[in-house]
């Protein structure tokens, strides 16, 4: 029993990772059906400015006087770094090939997400990027159990992070826009919503999200890489299909799923194989449910 | 049209320096082929730059006889076995005289088939899996030790100086880590100790919670992790550490880098891995730590075998005055000096013998903690 708490705090964490990414993928395809390749790479890019701005505080003394400020000032300059970098990304290679195919834009995001990459390994190089490690350290113990301080933090704002997307995405007029952009771009228009803003929006949304992610990240594992944007990745965009790409339940669902999944089938049955159940899971429910677990009502609720 | 003619031109622009280059000087060509992207880049740089390190030593002194320059070609892998085969031919076609690399044995092994069918020399700083001098290619080489050495070193170790009875084993199923980590497994059984289970992980995982909750659970003495490269051991010893558990760490060749510690941090401390030896106090070794940090940084892991690597052929090529194969597998089955980090003397099937040894981690530092003839090093 202890063995099965302490495997679903572990998937817990991941999965809470692997939502906040998922979010990103299923909001830029509920608004433009387009699937972001290149939103792994802000996830990346968050991790790197994230240690950056953590080793500045810590190099002018800061983050000894005053840590919770600097973690939070971290975030937020993470976040507001990747949401520019995406609107800049949708700008330069999305938004001239929004009247062609949508073959050409998944290329093109597939040569940003190359090209993002490879930019992160020319100006940080090969090696890992350290953060600092006094942050969160040490952990509660409930016998064979034990929960960091960086797992509890990582949940909690993981927690706080999607609720407050919900509230913006259902509660305000923001949100309002945002669906009717994604149900409908010419009639949306016409009640003087401007699309452009709205994708635009959506994107800084996403990687905003996504570098949340990357520090939650970089902070969880002890260091950050330029391909760290890849696997993740993949992995967030098959808990969005799971969950019914386009909805954001369905990709907080299917990021949390996709997490446990993984943790629970390296923990039960093997190690080597962990990837494949989590595919195995995604086979099975989109064969049977092709839209994904929350899929059927995508016109109400996407975004 | 115009247009189309200018861009001709521009694109012609780009032959230039091949047509000016083969003109005018007699470059001798090496390769190299090492990660230079992907998840062991900084392993794979490592080795890039220990044999520009020895190509620069050369020059200083002169050069060799008959040539202008030494040009080194690095290749990169990505630790990718069909990317190492393009890798190879693309320095068949560069005529290179021979070649340093590769870094995972898995790239190894199908790099040098390839190179041995035009007689290419290899000679890999880093990869320790048996099988790339065990197929009796005629010009491979190894630098390195062998993992059928360090996997009977590593458990001795485990056995005499911790005095283990129970190992926990992890591998990420490269043919270098899963290699070493059934050679350990087998030498630890057949010493006496209990192998309590053998997990394996993916290359390019982050996310170990599941496997180490797993150890954590069976509490066996030591948890032997046996990973391609410092990162992904690094973020192991972390998440192992954050996770209590308390079975030793022990690790091996391919950990030796100072980043492991960087990242780990006071996680590592107290973590033991086998390497081969390295005497640090040698002259050698002090002009090479004087060439290769300020340009490069911190020595690490594989370096100093690249270098010697390098050195050794380009040693023989200059004694050979030619590179004719033939003629500079004899030069090199001659040498017998003390290079950065061993002595350098190649056996008959190309290895140039293992020393491996305990390493601690001390104060984020390497320090040689054990050996297996005379137990602890003081």
């Amino acid at each position: 029993m202890e063995y099965f708490i302490q495997q679903l705090i572990n998937g817990i964490t991941l999965g809470g990772m692997y939502a906040l990414i998922a979010l990103g993928y299923t909001m830029v395809y509920g608004v433009i059906q387009l699937i972001n390749f290149a939103h792994g790479e802000f996830f990346a890019a968050g991790g790197y400015v994230g240690a950056i701005a953590l080793a500045y505080f810590a190099g002018v003394g800061y983050m000894d006087s005053h840590p919770v400020i600097c973690l939070t000032a971290s975030f937020l300059i993470a976040m507001a770094y990747c949401a520019y970098l995406a609107v800049g990304v949708e700008k330069i290679a999305y938004k001239p090939l929004r009247k062609n195919s949508r073959l050409a834009a998944l290329l093109s995001a597939l040569g940003m997400s190359i090209f993002l990459s490879n930019g992160m390994m020319l100006t940080q190089g090969v090696y890992d990027k350290v953060y600092p490690g006094e942050l969160f350290q040490g952990r509660f113990d409930f016998g064979m159990i034990s929960i960091s301080y960086l797992q509890i933090m990582i949940v909690s704002l993981t927690a706080i992070l999607l609720v407050s997307l919900n509230l913006l995405v259902f509660k305000t007029k923001i949100g309002m826009a945002m669906r009717a952009t994604a149900q409908d771009k010419t009639m949306s228009a016409l009640v003087a919503i401007g699309s452009n803003r709205i994708i635009s929006l959506t994107f800084a949304i996403g990687a905003g999200l996504a570098a949340a992610a990357g520090i939650m990240y970089g902070l969880y594992y002890g260091s950050v890489k330029y391909d760290m944007g890849f696997i993740p990745g993949i992995k967030a965009f098959s808990a969005a299909v799971l969950g019914g790409i386009g909805n954001i339940t369905g990709a907080m669902i299917g990021g949390l799923i996709i997490g446990m999944v993984e943790i629970f089938g390296a923990g039960y049955i093997s190690g080597e194989y962990k990837d494949v159940f989590a595919f195995i899971i995604l086979i099975g429910v989109l064969y049977f449910k092709p839209n994904g677990i929350m899929g059927e009502n995508i016109d109400d609720t996407r975004v | 049209m115009k247009k189309r003619i200018v861009s001709i031109l521009a694109m012609g622009l780009i032959l230039v320096p091949f047509l000016v280059g083969g003109v005018c000087a007699k470059t001798l060509t090496i390769g190299s082929m090492s990660p230079l992207t992907g998840p062991y880049a900084s392993d794979g740089t490592d080795i890039k730059n220990g044999v520009l390190t020895a190509i620069s030593v050369f020059e200083a002194a002169g050069g060799i006889a008959g040539y202008d320059k030494i040009e080194l070609s690095a290749q990169d892998t990505a630790c990718d076995p069909r990317q190492a085969v393009a890798a190879a031919n693309k320095l068949i076609n560069l005529e290179v005289a021979g070649v340093v690399g590769a870094y995972c044995s898995s790239s190894t092994i199908p790099a040098s088939e390839v190179l041995a069918e035009e007689d290419i020399i290899m000679i890999t700083p880093a990869s320790t899996n048996e099988q790339v001098t065990d197929r009796g290619l005629p010009y491979m080489f190894r630098m390195c030790g062998r993992d059928d050495d360090q996997a009977p070193a590593a458990a001795k170790f485990m056995k005499e100086s911790l005095g283990a009875k129970t190992i926990f084993i992890v591998d990420d199923k490269t043919t270098y880590s899963q290699g070493l980590a059934d050679g350990v497994k087998k030498a630890a059984i057949e010493m006496g100790m209990e192998v309590v289970n053998h997990e394996h992980v993916n290359q390019g995982d982050k996310d170990f919670s599941a496997v180490l909750t797993m150890a954590k659970q069976a509490n066996a003495d030591i948890f032997y992790m046996s990973l391609q490269g410092y990162s992904p051991a690094a973020m192991m010893t972390l998440q192992a550490k954050r996770l209590g558990m308390e079975s030793q760490i022990v690790t091996q060749d391919a950990v030796f880098q100072p980043k492991y510690m960087e990242v780990a941090k006071e996680a590592a401390e107290g973590a033991y891995l086998t390497y081969g030896f390295t005497d640090e106090t040698t002259p050698e070794y002090k002009a090479f730590e004087k060439i290769y940090v300020p340009k490069y940084g911190k020595i690490a892991a594989y370096a100093t075998y690249a270098y010697d690597s390098a050195t050794a052929l380009l040693k023989a090529i200059q004694a050979a005055g030619t590179t004719d194969p033939a003629k500079v597998k004899a030069e090199l089955m001659k040498l017998d000096f003390q290079g950065v980090a061993k002595h350098v003397k190649f056996a008959a099937n190309g290895d140039s013998g293992s020393s491996y040894i305990a390493y601690k981690v001390v104060d984020g530092k390497f320090v040689p903690y054990w050996e297996p003839i005379k137990g602890l090093i003081k």
